[in-house]
């Protein structure tokens, strides 16, 4: 009853959409941010299983190792010494970055510690390798 | 009469907002093309450390007492201690090495044509044996 009345009196002035602008405006930097975070390597791999495997806090810079020995980081596909160059870029701009190495498991591990060694030498000390989890 | 009706509005100053409908449309859309793109990546994995480089010869040698080598050798062999084991049994061995030296570390060394997912299965095996922290060291000789 009251209602109606109310939408009589203001029909062209619709309620009030500040308060949910401004909460569509904070889901939509929250999401800005997120997808700036993460570098995605671009690439699948098939990783080992590993009981003992732990997530970190923020394991974001990826950096895929594919059986042929190709490295790809970036959604590029990329050489060592590039490693070395995009590590130390992106850890200027986030030193708080680590490294998780997604390197396939039929990969060679040669290629793997070069790839460590390259990140280490670009200034994060931080690198684990990806495995599945118990249950993937 | 739209135009009157704004200007009124104005003159009046009386805290009556402008549409937001519009712009509300727009952000929703970014909003939606953001959701959409957002990856969350939720990576789960073993830490991997180096050993600190290679000390003199002679510390070496005394340092050998106290750390349990695993050598996986590049066609899919794992040994300890020059003997072949199965994969499986790193963790056994492991248990055993820390029963004897609780502080002693572990170190893999991994051929660098061993297949990476071999290597860390051993390192997993080793931290389910216990060992806090697991080294791999990675090596170019022949075996």
């Amino acid at each position: 009853m009251q209602a109606r009345r109310h939408a009589s009196a203001d029909d062209h002035h619709g309620i009030d959409l500040a308060p949910m602008l401004d909460f569509v405006l904070n889901l939509l930097i929250f999401f800005i941010i997120i997808t700036s975070f993460v570098k995605q390597a671009g690439v699948k791999v098939d990783k080992e299983q590993a009981l003992t495997a732990e997530s970190r806090a923020s394991g974001n810079i990826l950096i895929a190792v594919r059986p042929n020995g190709e490295v790809w980081m970036d959604r590029k596909k990329v050489s060592l010494p590039e490693v070395r160059a995009l590590v130390e870029r992106m850890h200027a701009e986030r030193p708080e970055d680590t490294v998780v190495i997604l390197a396939d498991k039929m990969s060679e591990t040669g290629v793997m510690a070069q790839v460590m060694n390259q990140v280490h030498a670009g200034g994060i000390q931080s690198v684990s390798v990806a495995t599945r989890g118990q249950g993937g | 009469m739209r135009l009157r009706h704004r200007r009124q509005h104005s003159e009046e100053m009386d805290g009556e907002a402008i549409d937001l409908a519009p712009m509300l449309d727009f952000v929703l859309n970014l909003l939606i093309f953001f959701i959409i793109t957002a990856v969350f990546v939720k990576e789960i994995g073993l830490a991997l450390n180096t050993p600190p480089p290679a000390p003199p010869n002679q510390k070496q040698q005394e340092d050998d007492h106290g750390t349990l080598f695993i050598a996986v050798h590049k066609n899919g062999d794992v040994s300890i201690d020059q003997r072949l084991v199965d994969p499986e049994a790193v963790r056994a061995n492991v248990e055993r090495f820390r029963g004897e030296k609780p502080e002693g570390p572990v170190i893999v060394v991994a051929n660098i044509k061993a297949p990476t997912g071999l290597v860390v299965k051993v390192m997993d095996q080793a931290r389910l044996g216990g060992a806090l922290n697991v080294l791999l060291q990675p090596t170019a000789s022949k075996k």
